[in-house]
Protein backbone atom coordinates (compact mmCIF):
# COMPACT_ATOMS: atom_id res chain seq x y z
CA UNK A 1 0.00 0.00 0.00
CA UNK A 2 1.08 3.73 -0.94
CA UNK A 3 0.42 5.97 2.05
CA UNK A 4 1.20 8.69 -0.32
CA UNK A 5 -1.79 7.69 -2.36
CA UNK A 6 -4.48 8.52 1.23
CA UNK A 7 -4.96 12.24 0.13
CA UNK A 8 -5.95 11.30 -3.85
CA UNK A 9 -8.51 8.51 -2.70
CA UNK A 10 -9.78 10.25 -0.20
CA UNK A 11 -10.86 13.09 -2.57
CA UNK A 12 -12.04 10.17 -4.71
CA UNK A 13 -14.16 8.57 -1.94
CA UNK A 14 -17.73 10.26 -2.32
CA UNK A 15 -17.34 9.54 -6.06
CA UNK A 16 -17.31 5.88 -5.74
CA UNK A 17 -20.03 5.56 -3.42
CA UNK A 18 -22.07 7.44 -5.92
CA UNK A 19 -24.26 5.07 -8.09
CA UNK A 20 -22.86 7.54 -11.41
CA UNK A 21 -19.91 9.26 -10.76
CA UNK A 22 -16.36 7.18 -10.94
CA UNK A 23 -15.39 5.79 -13.99
CA UNK A 24 -13.66 2.17 -13.86
CA UNK A 25 -10.54 2.78 -13.58
CA UNK A 26 -11.19 5.13 -10.22
CA UNK A 27 -13.19 2.69 -8.67
CA UNK A 28 -10.36 -0.25 -8.90
CA UNK A 29 -7.99 2.44 -7.63
CA UNK A 30 -10.36 3.01 -4.56
CA UNK A 31 -10.88 -0.01 -4.01
CA UNK A 32 -7.19 -1.92 -4.27
CA UNK A 33 -5.77 1.13 -2.14
CA UNK A 34 -8.80 0.35 0.56
CA UNK A 35 -8.22 -3.35 0.79
CA UNK A 36 -5.30 -2.17 2.45
CA UNK A 37 -5.68 0.90 4.44
CA UNK A 38 -7.85 0.77 7.06
CA UNK A 39 -8.09 3.82 8.10
CA UNK A 40 -9.50 5.06 3.74
CA UNK A 41 -11.75 1.35 4.08
CA UNK A 42 -13.09 3.04 7.37
CA UNK A 43 -13.95 6.62 5.75
CA UNK A 44 -15.64 4.67 2.55
CA UNK A 45 -17.48 2.89 5.35
CA UNK A 46 -18.64 6.09 6.96
CA UNK A 47 -19.14 7.86 3.62
CA UNK A 48 -21.14 4.77 1.96
CA UNK A 49 -23.44 5.07 5.46
CA UNK A 50 -24.53 8.40 5.07
CA UNK A 51 -25.48 8.09 1.30
CA UNK A 52 -27.50 5.02 1.92
CA UNK A 53 -29.31 6.95 5.16
CA UNK A 54 -29.87 10.22 2.87
CA UNK A 55 -32.96 11.84 3.99
CA UNK A 56 -35.82 11.02 0.95
CA UNK A 57 -38.56 13.50 0.66
CA UNK A 58 -42.19 12.58 0.86
CA UNK A 59 -43.82 11.32 -2.35
CA UNK A 60 -46.29 13.94 -2.18
CA UNK A 61 -43.59 16.88 -2.37
CA UNK A 62 -43.03 16.44 -5.85
CA UNK A 63 -46.68 16.70 -6.64
CA UNK A 64 -46.99 20.01 -4.41
CA UNK A 65 -43.76 21.55 -6.10
CA UNK A 66 -45.09 20.50 -9.30
CA UNK A 67 -48.32 22.43 -9.00
CA UNK A 68 -47.16 25.25 -7.15
CA UNK A 69 -44.39 25.64 -10.28
CA UNK A 70 -46.96 25.67 -12.69
CA UNK A 71 -49.03 28.29 -10.94
CA UNK A 72 -46.16 30.64 -10.94
CA UNK A 73 -45.04 30.23 -14.21
CA UNK A 74 -48.69 31.06 -15.60
CA UNK A 75 -48.47 33.79 -13.86
CA UNK A 76 -45.12 35.02 -15.17
CA UNK A 77 -46.01 33.92 -18.59
CA UNK A 78 -49.69 35.80 -18.64
CA UNK A 79 -49.61 38.38 -21.34
CA UNK A 80 -49.14 42.43 -19.60
CA UNK A 81 -52.41 43.45 -21.56
CA UNK A 82 -54.05 40.86 -19.27
CA UNK A 83 -52.81 41.66 -16.33
CA UNK A 84 -53.65 45.14 -17.38
CA UNK A 85 -57.10 44.59 -18.07
CA UNK A 86 -57.68 42.23 -14.97
CA UNK A 87 -56.18 45.42 -12.89
CA UNK A 88 -58.57 48.04 -14.93
CA UNK A 89 -61.89 45.53 -14.40
CA UNK A 90 -61.07 45.51 -10.33
CA UNK A 91 -60.85 49.57 -10.38
CA UNK A 92 -64.15 49.64 -12.55
CA UNK A 93 -65.62 47.19 -10.29
CA UNK A 94 -64.26 48.89 -6.50
CA UNK A 95 -65.58 52.45 -8.34
CA UNK A 96 -69.22 51.42 -8.79
CA UNK A 97 -69.22 49.26 -5.69
CA UNK A 98 -67.88 52.37 -3.98
CA UNK A 99 -70.25 54.87 -5.60
CA UNK A 100 -73.53 53.21 -4.50
CA UNK A 101 -76.01 55.30 -2.06
CA UNK A 102 -75.61 54.18 1.12
CA UNK A 103 -78.79 54.25 1.94
CA UNK A 104 -80.30 54.08 5.84
CA UNK A 105 -80.05 50.61 7.19
CA UNK A 106 -83.45 49.06 7.92
CA UNK A 107 -83.48 46.57 10.28
CA UNK A 108 -85.40 43.25 8.78
CA UNK A 109 -89.10 42.61 10.45
CA UNK A 110 -88.27 39.43 12.79
CA UNK A 111 -85.03 41.84 13.91
CA UNK A 112 -85.67 42.31 18.08
CA UNK A 113 -83.69 44.68 19.55
CA UNK A 114 -82.24 42.40 22.55
CA UNK A 115 -83.43 43.22 25.85
CA UNK A 116 -82.51 42.58 30.14
CA UNK A 117 -83.74 38.57 30.15
CA UNK A 118 -83.90 37.91 26.47
CA UNK A 119 -84.08 34.61 26.66
CA UNK A 120 -80.80 34.16 24.08
CA UNK A 121 -78.79 36.56 26.43
CA UNK A 122 -75.78 34.73 27.90
CA UNK A 123 -74.96 36.19 31.64
CA UNK A 124 -72.11 38.41 30.39
CA UNK A 125 -74.38 40.11 28.27
CA UNK A 126 -73.10 38.09 24.80
CA UNK A 127 -75.67 36.36 22.35
CA UNK A 128 -74.97 32.89 22.99
CA UNK A 129 -75.85 28.96 23.12
CA UNK A 130 -79.45 27.77 23.21
CA UNK A 131 -82.73 29.91 24.23
CA UNK A 132 -83.76 29.53 28.32
CA UNK A 133 -87.30 30.16 28.12
CA UNK A 134 -87.80 29.33 31.94
CA UNK A 135 -87.67 33.01 33.27
CA UNK A 136 -89.81 34.61 30.51
CA UNK A 137 -93.07 35.86 31.41
CA UNK A 138 -96.21 34.80 29.34
CA UNK A 139 -96.58 37.90 27.72
CA UNK A 140 -93.12 37.83 26.47
CA UNK A 141 -93.33 33.92 25.64
CA UNK A 142 -96.62 34.74 23.73
CA UNK A 143 -94.27 37.65 21.65
CA UNK A 144 -91.82 35.03 20.78
CA UNK A 145 -94.33 32.74 19.58
CA UNK A 146 -96.45 35.18 17.65
CA UNK A 147 -92.90 36.36 15.85
CA UNK A 148 -92.46 32.41 15.18
CA UNK A 149 -95.27 32.12 13.28
CA UNK A 150 -94.78 35.53 11.51
CA UNK A 151 -91.26 34.53 10.37
CA UNK A 152 -91.49 30.35 10.62
CA UNK A 153 -88.14 30.09 8.64
CA UNK A 154 -86.26 32.88 10.73
CA UNK A 155 -86.26 34.85 7.52
CA UNK B 1 -25.17 11.73 -13.86
CA UNK B 2 -28.96 11.80 -13.52
CA UNK B 3 -29.65 14.63 -11.34
CA UNK B 4 -27.80 16.90 -13.56
CA UNK B 5 -29.25 15.34 -16.32
CA UNK B 6 -26.11 13.94 -17.96
CA UNK B 7 -27.14 10.19 -17.77
CA UNK B 8 -27.55 8.95 -21.12
CA UNK B 9 -30.70 9.30 -22.58
CA UNK B 10 -31.47 11.93 -20.23
CA UNK B 11 -32.80 15.50 -21.57
CA UNK B 12 -29.95 18.38 -20.47
CA UNK B 13 -31.07 20.57 -17.73
CA UNK B 14 -30.19 23.54 -20.46
CA UNK B 15 -32.46 21.69 -22.91
CA UNK B 16 -35.46 21.43 -20.35
CA UNK B 17 -34.74 25.27 -19.23
CA UNK B 18 -35.18 26.06 -22.38
CA UNK B 19 -38.53 24.12 -23.12
CA UNK B 20 -40.01 25.40 -19.69
CA UNK B 21 -39.09 29.28 -20.25
CA UNK B 22 -41.58 28.66 -23.66
CA UNK B 23 -43.87 27.06 -21.29
CA UNK B 24 -43.42 23.59 -21.96
CA UNK B 25 -45.20 21.67 -18.70
CA UNK B 26 -43.63 18.48 -19.05
CA UNK B 27 -40.11 19.91 -19.22
CA UNK B 28 -41.02 21.91 -15.95
CA UNK B 29 -42.34 18.68 -14.07
CA UNK B 30 -39.12 16.91 -15.16
CA UNK B 31 -36.97 19.70 -13.90
CA UNK B 32 -38.63 19.52 -10.21
CA UNK B 33 -38.75 15.82 -10.23
CA UNK B 34 -35.53 15.94 -10.89
CA UNK B 35 -33.93 18.42 -8.41
CA UNK B 36 -36.49 18.36 -5.62
CA UNK B 37 -34.67 15.58 -3.92
CA UNK B 38 -31.32 17.03 -3.81
CA UNK B 39 -33.07 20.52 -2.73
CA UNK B 40 -34.90 18.86 -0.13
CA UNK B 41 -31.68 17.50 1.49
CA UNK B 42 -30.14 20.36 1.55
CA UNK B 43 -32.94 22.18 3.15
CA UNK B 44 -32.86 19.44 5.88
CA UNK B 45 -29.10 20.17 6.33
CA UNK B 46 -30.04 23.84 7.46
CA UNK B 47 -32.98 23.09 9.41
CA UNK B 48 -32.48 19.56 10.49
CA UNK B 49 -36.19 19.10 10.62
CA UNK B 50 -38.20 17.61 7.49
CA UNK B 51 -41.55 19.58 7.79
CA UNK B 52 -39.96 22.92 8.45
CA UNK B 53 -37.44 21.81 4.86
CA UNK B 54 -40.48 21.37 3.06
CA UNK B 55 -41.69 24.33 3.13
CA UNK B 56 -38.56 25.73 2.84
CA UNK B 57 -38.03 23.95 -0.71
CA UNK B 58 -41.57 25.27 -1.95
CA UNK B 59 -40.36 28.68 -1.12
CA UNK B 60 -37.10 28.19 -3.13
CA UNK B 61 -38.78 26.61 -6.21
CA UNK B 62 -41.27 28.94 -6.35
CA UNK B 63 -38.71 31.67 -6.43
CA UNK B 64 -36.53 30.13 -8.80
CA UNK B 65 -39.05 29.35 -10.89
CA UNK B 66 -40.51 33.00 -11.17
CA UNK B 67 -36.89 34.15 -12.08
CA UNK B 68 -36.50 30.85 -14.77
CA UNK B 69 -36.17 33.72 -17.16
CA UNK B 70 -33.00 35.66 -15.54
CA UNK B 71 -31.30 31.92 -15.24
CA UNK B 72 -28.12 32.89 -17.15
CA UNK B 73 -26.76 29.78 -16.92
CA UNK B 74 -23.31 30.80 -15.74
CA UNK B 75 -23.75 28.04 -13.31
CA UNK B 76 -25.52 24.49 -13.56
CA UNK B 77 -29.38 24.57 -13.02
CA UNK B 78 -28.33 22.71 -10.12
CA UNK B 79 -26.37 24.74 -8.32
CA UNK B 80 -28.12 28.07 -9.12
CA UNK B 81 -31.58 25.86 -7.46
CA UNK B 82 -29.29 24.86 -4.47
CA UNK B 83 -27.78 28.34 -3.58
CA UNK B 84 -31.75 29.59 -3.64
CA UNK B 85 -32.59 27.08 -1.47
CA UNK B 86 -29.67 27.57 0.79
CA UNK B 87 -30.48 31.27 1.19
CA UNK B 88 -34.33 30.49 1.38
CA UNK B 89 -33.18 27.89 4.55
CA UNK B 90 -30.78 30.73 5.73
CA UNK B 91 -33.20 33.53 5.79
CA UNK B 92 -35.49 31.51 7.41
CA UNK B 93 -33.15 30.30 10.15
CA UNK B 94 -32.33 34.14 10.44
CA UNK B 95 -36.31 35.16 10.66
CA UNK B 96 -36.91 32.05 13.33
CA UNK B 97 -33.75 33.20 15.61
CA UNK B 98 -32.35 29.61 14.83
CA UNK B 99 -28.80 28.18 14.20
CA UNK B 100 -28.97 25.08 12.52
CA UNK B 101 -26.85 23.39 14.40
CA UNK B 102 -27.74 20.48 17.06
CA UNK B 103 -26.20 20.72 20.35
CA UNK B 104 -23.94 17.54 21.68
CA UNK B 105 -26.97 16.65 24.38
CA UNK B 106 -29.64 15.77 21.65
CA UNK B 107 -27.12 13.43 19.69
CA UNK B 108 -27.38 9.88 20.89
CA UNK B 109 -25.02 8.76 22.62
CA UNK B 110 -21.50 8.33 21.53
CA UNK B 111 -19.36 5.42 22.15
CA UNK B 112 -17.32 5.87 25.31
CA UNK B 113 -19.49 8.65 26.45
CA UNK B 114 -23.07 7.22 27.84
CA UNK B 115 -23.99 4.55 30.53
CA UNK B 116 -23.56 1.82 27.76
CA UNK B 117 -21.70 2.45 24.90
CA UNK B 118 -21.77 -0.48 23.53
CA UNK B 119 -25.62 -1.27 23.87
CA UNK B 120 -26.55 2.27 22.40
CA UNK B 121 -24.15 1.53 19.15
CA UNK B 122 -26.50 -1.33 18.49
CA UNK B 123 -30.08 0.29 19.16
CA UNK B 124 -29.05 3.66 17.18
CA UNK B 125 -26.94 1.99 14.10
CA UNK B 126 -23.80 3.34 13.28
CA UNK B 127 -25.62 4.60 10.29
CA UNK B 128 -28.31 6.60 12.33
CA UNK B 129 -25.14 7.53 14.77
CA UNK B 130 -23.65 9.15 12.08
CA UNK B 131 -26.08 11.62 10.91
CA UNK B 132 -27.21 12.31 13.96
CA UNK B 133 -23.90 13.41 14.91
CA UNK B 134 -23.57 15.38 11.21
CA UNK B 135 -25.84 17.21 12.91
CA UNK B 136 -23.60 18.91 15.47
CA UNK B 137 -20.96 19.88 12.86
CA UNK B 138 -20.53 23.84 12.08
CA UNK B 139 -22.78 24.60 8.98
CA UNK B 140 -19.99 25.02 6.21
CA UNK B 141 -18.44 22.06 7.36
CA UNK B 142 -21.98 20.06 7.88
CA UNK B 143 -23.17 21.42 4.46
CA UNK B 144 -19.80 20.50 2.49
CA UNK B 145 -19.98 16.91 4.08
CA UNK B 146 -23.51 16.77 3.21
CA UNK B 147 -23.22 17.62 -0.14
CA UNK B 148 -20.22 16.33 -1.57
CA UNK B 149 -21.40 12.51 -0.06
CA UNK B 150 -25.21 12.51 -0.49
CA UNK B 151 -25.08 14.59 -4.07
CA UNK B 152 -21.96 14.07 -5.06
CA UNK B 153 -21.04 17.74 -5.80
CA UNK B 154 -17.51 18.70 -6.76
CA UNK B 155 -16.04 21.47 -4.20
CA UNK B 156 -16.25 23.46 -7.41
CA UNK B 157 -19.69 23.21 -7.00
CA UNK B 158 -20.10 23.23 -3.11
CA UNK B 159 -18.42 26.27 -2.63
CA UNK B 160 -21.04 27.69 -5.55
CA UNK B 161 -23.81 26.19 -3.30
CA UNK B 162 -22.28 27.78 0.18
CA UNK B 163 -21.06 31.32 -0.98
CA UNK B 164 -17.02 30.06 -0.49
CA UNK B 165 -14.34 29.18 -2.51
CA UNK B 166 -13.49 25.84 -4.12
CA UNK B 167 -10.72 25.87 -1.50
CA UNK B 168 -12.54 26.46 1.45
CA UNK B 169 -15.29 23.86 0.53
CA UNK B 170 -12.48 21.10 0.03
CA UNK B 171 -10.84 22.10 3.98
CA UNK B 172 -14.44 22.47 5.34
CA UNK B 173 -15.23 18.65 4.16
CA UNK B 174 -12.39 17.18 5.07
CA UNK B 175 -12.54 18.97 8.45
CA UNK B 176 -15.78 17.86 8.86
CA UNK B 177 -15.23 14.34 8.14
CA UNK B 178 -12.10 13.96 10.35
CA UNK B 179 -14.31 15.57 12.80
CA UNK B 180 -17.56 13.06 12.61
CA UNK B 181 -14.61 10.00 12.19
CA UNK B 182 -13.68 11.24 15.93
CA UNK B 183 -17.23 11.98 17.20
CA UNK B 184 -17.76 8.28 15.86
CA UNK B 185 -15.08 7.07 17.65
Amino acid sequence: MNRSDCGAVRDMLPDVVGTDGAAHETRRFVERHTAECESCAAELVLIRELRRTRPEPSTALATRLEQVVRYERQAVQRPWWALTAAAVAALMLGIAVSSEPAGEVVAPAFAIEAEENWPWASADGLVAGGPVFDDLSDEALGRLLEDLSDNPGGA
Amino acid sequence: MSEEGRGDGEVPDAELVKRARKGDDGALGSLVRRHQAGAYRLAVSYMGDRDAAEDVVQEAFVKAFRALDRFRGDASFRTWLLRITANEAKGTLRRIGRRGEARLEDAPDVAGTGPDPAATAVMAGEAERARALLRLLPEKQRLSVSLRTEEGLSFREIGEVTDSSEGAARVNYFHGIRRLRELME
